[in-house]
Formats: C-alpha cells, sequence, structure tokens
C-alpha cells in the first residue's frame, strides 16, 4: 500500500511540475468556456431576448397602415424605426445603411386594398347565406401588397418566421374589418363587442419545455458550454497524461522500473489515479465558474441537475473515459511529439463531432449519425439528459454502456500494445 | 572454501528482432560472490545487452542464466544504467523516496537510507533541489545512489562513470569499493580501462557478441604478456572502428 502511496505522490509531483500540461489542462478550457459562452449567449440573445430591429416606410392613405405598425409595436417583439419618406426603392439600401435587419415598406393603396378585399368577401358571404341580394359585386380587385426586405446575413427560416408573425398581424387586421364589413351591410352601427369577443376567445398555445420532471430551467448557453468544455478539458489530458507515458517509456528511468519487483500496471494505475483526480478538479473549477462567477458578469447561472447521484456518476465515468483514451495514446506513440499529434487531433475531431463546439442539432443528419462514434458526444449526452431534461439512472443507461465500452476497449489496447512491446 | 557461484550464465545468445546476426552468441560464464566484474568490449560488442539480459530487462534468444541466491532476484539485483534513470523533475529525496517504495522499502528505512546515501554522496547541500539543476557528476551520484538504496547484493552499473569529473568519479568508485567489501557483487561495464584494471578482480571481453577472454586481470596479463588491461584489450579486439 505503500508502494501505491509514494507511486501516486511522485505522478502527483510530476503534474505539478508540468506547468504547460496544467496550463492546458485547466487554463485554456477556463479561457474557451468563458470566450465560447459569452459568445454563444450574444446569439442567443439576439434570437431570444433581443427585440428585432426593424424600418417601417408607411406610405398608406388610410388608417390600416398604421393599425398594422400599432399591432407590430405592441408585440413588443420589434423595434420599429419609422420613415415615412422612403420610397420602394429606397428602402432596400436605407435597411442595410441603417444597420436594420428587416424593412417593411406598407404602399399607398395598402388600406383600400384591404377595405376592397373585406368588401367583397363580405358581401359574397351575405349573399351565400341569403341575406342579401346585391349582385354588383366587384371582382376585380387590386391587391396591392406589403414589401418584405431582409439582410442577407438572416437566416430563411428567421425571416420566415417573422414573415409569418407580421402575416399573423395582418391577418388581426384583416379579421377586424371583415367583421366590421359584415355588419355594416347588416345595418348594425357598431360590431365592436364582436371584435372583442373574437380577440378575448382566441385558442391559446401553452408553451413547456419537454422534461422527464417539472424543475428544468430553461436551456441556455451557460448550460451547453460548461458541461461541454468540462468534456473537452478532461480529453486534452491527452497531452499531459500521454506525454508523461511516452516520456517515460523512452527514459532510463523506465528501463530502471523495469529491475524492480514492482509491476508497471501499479504505475499506470497511480497514474490514472491522479489524472481521475485531476478531472474532477477541472469538473469543480469549470462549474464553480458558472455557478459562482458567470451570473457576476451578466451571463446566465449554471443550473445544477436535481439528480446528484447520477451526475456524480456520469463524471467519473467521463473522466475515466478521458484518462482511458489518455492512455491509450501515451501507450500506443513512441514519441512525446507523436503522442502530442494523434492526440490533439483526435480530440479536436472528437469534439467537432460530439457537439462540443456546435450544438449536434445544427449539424446535418449524415454528420449526426457519425457524431455516434464521438466518446465525447456519450459523455454530452449523458451530461445534456441530467442539465436539460433533468433525467435520471435509468436515462443514462444508453450513456453508461456507451461510456463504459469506450473505457474498456481503450484500456484492452493499452494492455496488449505494452504486452506485445513486453513493457508489462 | 571455494567460491560460490553468485551468477551462472549458460550458453546465453540474443539476436534482436529482424537482425541477421547475433548481439550475444554462446556467452558461458560464472561470476562468484563478492567478485569486481568488469564486461568489457568495444562500441557495439554486447555488453549493454549482457547486462541487459542479467537484469532481466531483455529476455534472451537461448541460454540460461542461474543466480546463486534464492528469493525474489528483482529484490537482489541493483541496476545502474548509463543513461538517467531518475525522474529531474524530482528532488533525490523524492526520487529515494520513489524508488526505495518499488523495492518494496517502508518509509522508516528509506528514509534512514536516504540520509545516508545523501551524505556518502555528497548531495546532502541540494537535496531539496530539483535534479534537472544538477550537473552531470552529481546526476550521476543520483543515479548511483537510486541503484543501491535497497541494498542489493548484485549491483550492476553500466558505464556508471562516463562524462563525470575527477571528484565525482572518485567517489563514485570509493562507494563501489565499500558495498563490494560489505559483500555486494559488482558487475560493471566501462571504457576506462585503466580504471578497469584498478578496479575489477575479473573481467570479462566480448567482441562482436562473443567472448573472447573471460579470466583474473592478473591471468589474462601473464597468459597474453600484456603490461596493462587497454595492451590487452588492443592486442584481443584489434584497432579497427567498430562503427558499424
Amino acid at each position: 500500500m505503500y508502494k501505491f502511496i509514494i507511486s501516486i505522490k511522485k505522478e502527483f509531483l510530476i503534474l505539478l511540475n508540468d506547468k504547460v500540461g496544467l496550463s492546458l489542462m485547466f487554463g485554456l478550457p477556463i479561457a474557451l468556456v468563458f470566450l465560447m459562452t459569452i459568445i454563444q449567449d450574444s446569439a442567443y440573445k439576439i434570437i431570444n431576448e433581443n427585440s428585432v430591429e426593424i424600418l417601417i416606410s408607411n406610405q398608406d392613405k388610410g388608417t390600416l397602415g398604421e393599425k398594422l405598425i400599432k399591432l407590430i409595436e405592441d408585440s413588443k417583439a420589434f423595434d420599429i424605426e419609422t420613415d415615412n419618406s422612403l420610397n420602394k426603392e429606397n428602402t432596400n439600401s436605407e435597411l442595410l445603411k441603417r444597420d436594420k435587419l428587416i424593412a417593411l415598406y406598407i404602399p399607398e393603396n395598402f388600406s383600400k386594398s384591404m377595405e376592397n378585399k373585406a368588401e367583397l368577401v363580405s358581401k359574397k358571404m351575405l349573399q351565400d347565406l341569403g341575406l342579401s341580394n346585391n349582385a354588383t359585386t366587384n371582382n376585380k380587385q387590386v391587391n396591392v401588397g406589403i414589401i418584405f426586405f431582409h439582410d442577407p446575413v438572416l437566416q430563411d427560416n428567421y425571416a420566415n418566421s417573422i414573415m409569418s408573425l407580421i402575416y399573423t398581424f395582418l391577418g388581426s387586421v384583416e379579421q377586424t374589418l371583415m367583421v366590421e364589413k359584415v355588419y355594416n351591410q347588416m345595418g348594425i352601427d357598431n360590431p365592436k363587442s364582436l371584435e372583442k369577443t373574437i380577440l378575448k376567445n382566441k385558442i391559446e398555445i401553452k408553451k413547456i419545455v419537454a422534461t422527464t420532471t417539472h424543475n428544468v430551467p430553461n436551456p441556455n448557453s451557460t448550460q451547453h458550454n460548461i458541461p461541454a468544455w468540462t468534456i473537452f478539458a478532461m480529453f486534452f489530458m491527452v497531452l499531459s497524461l500521454g506525454s508523461n507515458i511516452t516520456q517515460e517509456k523512452n527514459s532510463g528511468s523506465f528501463t530502471r522500473l523495469k529491475t524492480t519487483p514492482t509491476h508497471y500496471s501499479l504505475i499506470l494505475i497511480s497514474k490514472m489515479l491522479v489524472y481521475i483526480i485531476a478531472a474532477l478538479l477541472q469538473v469543480v473549477v469549470i462549474f464553480s465558474i458558472g455557478k459562482l462567477i458567470f451570473p457576476l458578469i451578466g451571463l446566465p447561472d449554471l443550473n445544477l441537475p436535481s439528480n446528484i447521484g447520477a451526475f456524480i456518476v456520469i463524471i467519473l465515468l467521463s473522466s475515466m473515459a478521458a484518462v482511458s483514451y489518455a492512455v491509450m495514446i501515451g501507450s500506443i506513440a513512441n514519441t512525446p511529439e507523436q503522442n502530442n499529434g494523434i492526440g490533439s487531433i483526435s480530440i479536436m475531431i472528437f469534439a467537432a463531432l460530439g457537439g462540443i463546439w456546435v450544438p449536434l442539432f445544427a449539424l446535418p443528419d449524415y454528420m449526426i449519425f457519425i457524431s455516434n462514434l464521438s466518446p465525447m458526444r456519450w459523455c454530452l449526452d449523458g451530461f445534456y439528459i441530467l442539465f436539460l431534461s433533468d433525467g435520471g439512472f435509468i436515462d443514462l443507461i444508453r450513456a453508461f454502456i456507451s461510456i463504459i465500452l469506450f473505457i474498456i476497449a481503450c484500456q484492452l489496447i493499452t494492455f496488449g500494445k505494452l504486452k506485445h512491446e513486453k513493457l508489462i | 572454501m571455494p567460491p560460490q557461484i553468485c551468477i551462472d550464465i549458460k550458453n546465453l545468445s540474443k539476436r534482436y528482432k529482424n537482425a541477421n546476426y547475433n548481439s550475444l552468441d554462446n556467452i558461458n560464464l560464472s561470476i562468484n560472490t563478492g567478485d569486481k566484474f568488469g564486461v568489457l568490449g568495444p562500441n557495439g560488442a554486447g555488453k549493454t545487452t549482457l547486462i541487459s539480459i542479467i537484469c532481466k530487462i531483455l529476455p534472451s534468444t537461448s541460454g540460461s542464466i542461474h543466480f546463486g541466491h534464492k528469493g525474489n532476484i528483482k529484490q537482489q539485483i541493483g541496476f545502474v544504467p548509463q543513461d538517467y534513470a531518475f525522474y529531474p523533475q524530482l528532488t533525490p529525496i523524492q526520487n529515494f523516496e520513489y524508488f526505495g517504495a518499488l523495492y518494496n522499502l517502508d518509509k522508516k528505512t528509506i528514509k534512514a537510507r536516504t540520509n545516508n546515501l545523501l551524505s556518502v554522496l555528497g548531495l546532502e547541500k541540494v537535496s531539496s533541489q530539483k535534479i534537472n539543476t544538477f550537473s552531470g557528476g552529481m546526476k550521476r551520484r543520483v543515479n548511483l545512489g537510486i541503484g543501491i538504496i535497497h541494498q542489493p547484493t548484485i549491483l550492476l552499473l553500466d558505464e556508471p562513470t562516463v562524462g563525470v569529473d575527477v571528484q565525482s568519479k572518485h567517489a563514485i568508485m570509493k562507494l563501489l569499493d565499500e558495498l563490494n567489501q560489505n559483500g555486494t557483487t559488482i558487475i560493471y561495464t566501462s571504457h576506462h580501462l585503466a580504471e578497469a584494471e584498478e578496479f575489477c578482480n575479473s573481467i570479462i571481453l566480448i567482441d562482436h557478441g562473443k567472448m573472447i577472454a573471460s579470466d583474473s586481470i592478473e591471468n589474462l596479463l601473464i597468459k597474453h604478456q600484456s603490461k596493462d588491461l587497454q595492451s590487452l584489450f588492443i592486442q584481443l579486439t584489434g584497432t579497427e572502428y567498430r562503427d558499424v
């Protein structure tokens, strides 16, 4: 036991002396977690929280253009700048000049066109119901549409969403106008009560985040980046631990180790244990930053999952997977340079595939399929199940099995390689 | 009382993977307990290979090695390789503690032997400094200290004095003499023939993996009518370079 304790002490001292390795294990991920969360949080806020800046040129001679603008304004989803001096041609260029994402051009005959359309429909409706025999409906309508401009950086689906929102407002204006026209044609002066009834009795859509329980915070950039970059930091230990192994294999001390009455597996286990402790320390440091420092600088607070037991297990398994991978690369590589090359490139690929840099849903289908090959994805899936859907052990079984199989595979390859080279 | 055999080597050969010649070819050798035994030869002769097989770092291709001592032979062998075999990021104390523990010594014994070694090797003042700040001579002394912390009965040294100053060489050789007087069998390789002649009582001379002579230095000098070990060495191995 004393031998084991001293081996752990030696590995710990060597790690403490490895300033570059420590900065890669702690400094780099901390910098990345800050940087990526700030960047993604800004993007998240643009989409989810900030109102969309819109430039409106209202050339309408009637009142419906104003009514539409009022509805857009009341929605609080838009930051409106109205400039009625703009014509159809220069609205486009002004949108770019004034750094807006969207511009609306409401044409001169907008109200007239809407009213004509409403009148036509209402007459037709009364006629069909046998309440009017006036056959003088004018089927020739001038359809004067609104023009929607958008910045080319705006993605199609986002632009379509905004258009749909404006269609909704337009529909609301149309609906009210239609009721007015029907009532007018029937000789009823005040259709306001019906208008209010229609508005009050809209079918509501209830928005719920899909989770397995009911105590989950909304996903945000912190909930993604803290676990994601912690996993990245764990796997990036391949540079420090892998180099440690290759350096030792190539040094005279390894020759001496082979002459001692101690099996190399004890030394390897000591190394793994020290680096698992280092990985747990990474979790503590990075998660503390998310919990304690992020709120102080205006970033979303990190909400820890309610199932702490499952959380601890996924942390332990992830750190064991990272350490096993590092040991495997260290045993395969012949030199520290080889280790660093293979290690860093493979980690970058795993991270890119595993949804560390870009959330998986943003990847095309075939990449999502390929991402199943990344151990970082299995680890991240585990964290997502806990952080975003508040899952428990049952929900984590698939992630657990994948990670455990990965650990076993890495350990077997390491054993096979060291045995083949007669190092153990 | 006849000398007790410490290591008995029979028909030992070694061929490395993909090599088309034997690095060691049918070596037969007996080393007695208490010997100061020199393994000599030109570069590439097979000295390090022989020592590595004795230490169980390398397996032999054929032949056998029998040790006179019973028990776990790894516990009884001390090895001082030609390369620095320690962790330069650590201090001498930390290295002694680590390797001492790997040789199954307890904490108290390690502490006592560490203090003794630091004193004998003149490393007391730098015992808490990292070894990567040390001179070549100091590193050689640490290298030796680690090899003897478990007080081995057989000590194998591969060129222990290469690249060190006269003072360090003197300290190392003096310590080896003291160990030998206390019963440790010493097997050592060196290119310093004068040093070997002064230190060893018996030698083996190897060239191209083959044993070309083995006896006490005295007998060999008489037999080959050589004035010293260097003359004998040139006489038996020639003056050709061993670059390939």
